[in-house]
This record gives structure tokens, sequence and C-alpha cells, in this order.
């Protein structure tokens, strides 16, 4: 029964972004349409849509390749993602013109200024928040796919 | 030889055939160990609540973005 482990990590690592960039592009949609936000939607949602669901795959095909040798819990393996996804974002959304960086500030979508003092901030807060969803979510979903 | 006689052995030629062609089943082996106790321990191990340091981050995250409400697109654009 234990067959195509790296296919079954796969589908466990993308299960959390695909469910939930549907609700992104409705909180986005809302934001745009209904509140007339300046947020160029079809050049937003290239980063999420495209590169989100296949990182999280293919960070959870290394995690089942490499767990064996480092014994590193899920939790923290998951928290190193945003270190790689994080400048990958930031350079797609510079190609695409949403992000512009100042001398004291990145200003995201032409409208959200973030001062370079609290990205350490936002960064640890992404950290934090991958390690709980690939701790309770991913790692779950490995059991459950036998590949844990 | 009469009728009977020949659907006799007819029907002895396929049922050897039927054998011969399909293997026995052999009788399910038991297990070398008792696997109870194994399925106790995952079952347990599902009921383990959170440690404390994952409420802790959890309610940093809230707190931050409630702190931060501007930046949430920002959080969702990176996922």
């Amino acid at each position: 029964m234990n067959t195509h482990p790296y296919l079954r990590a796969y589908m466990a690592g993308v299960f959390v972004p695909t469910l939930v960039l549907p609700l992104i592009l409705a909180v986005f949609t809302a934001l745009r349409l209904g509140l007339g936000a300046p947020f160029p939607i079809e050049r937003f949602l290239v980063f999420p849509f495209a590169l989100v669901p296949t990182l999280f795959g293919i960070w959870n095909i290394l995690y089942l390749w490499s767990h064996p040798r480092t014994h590193l819990p899920i939790g923290l393996y998951g928290a190193v993602l945003p270190l790689f996804g994080a400048p990958i974002g930031a350079l797609v959304a510079c190609c695409l013109g949403l992000v512009k960086f100042g001398g004291h500030a990145i200003t995201y979508f032409q409208t959200i200024v973030v001062p370079y003092a609290i990205l350490p901030l936002f960064i640890v807060a992404a950290m934090a928040g991958y390690y709980l969803v690939w701790k309770y979510i991913v790692g779950s979903l490995n059991r459950v796919l036998g590949i844990a | 030889m009469n009728e009977h006689g020949r659907n006799r052995t007819e029907e002895d030629r396929i049922r050897k055939l039927l054998q011969k062609s399909m293997p026995p089943i052999e009788a399910e082996p038991e297990p070398s160990r008792d696997l109870w106790p194994a399925v106790l321990k995952r079952l347990n191990e599902k009921q383990a609540a959170p440690p404390w340091f994952d409420w802790a981050l959890l309610a940093g995250l809230v707190g931050l973005v409630a702190f931060f409400p501007t930046a949430i697109p920002v959080f969702l654009y990176y996922l």
C-alpha cells in the first residue's frame, strides 16, 4: 500500500494553499470591486496562485525525502519555508510592479507602507504561522496519507 | 457409459481444471505481535492538546494582525 509516497507528499503539501486561495481571491475581489481598493488583482494573483501551492508541495516532498536523515520536526521544517518563499514573492511582486522599495519602507500595492524596521517582525510572524500550519495541518495530512 | 456417467466425468474434469487454475486460498497468518497497543497509542497521540507554546504563537499572530490590520493583504499575498 505504501506506493507513490512523493506524490502523496505533494498532494498533502498543496492542500492548504488550495483551500485558502479561493478565500484570498474572494477577499481581494471584494476589496477591489466592492470597496474600489487600487489592488491590481490579476498581477497580485500570480505568486499566491501559481507559485505558493507548488512551493508547499515541493517542500513537503523534500521533507519526506530528508526526514530519515535530519529528523527535523515538521513544524520547524515548515517554519523555514518563508525564508525561501518571501524573497521569491518579493521578486515576483517587484517584477510585476506590486512593490516599491523606498529609502525607509516598502510600499505594497501602492497603498500599504511597511517600514524596514518592522519587516523582521513580519518575517518572524510568517514563520510562526507556517510553523503552526505545517505542524497541525500538513503534519496531520501526512499521517492520514500514511507517509509520516 | 450412459448420459449421467458422462456428465459426472465432465463435471469432475471441470472441477479439477478449476482447482488447478485457481490456487487455494491460504488462511490469513496471525500478526506477529498484538497491534491493539499501537492503535491506542495513535489515538492518544491525536487527543494530545497543543502545548502552551503553540497557543502563545497563535495569540501573538492574532495580536499582530489586530495591531497592523493594514498589513493583512501583505500576509495574504505571502500566504
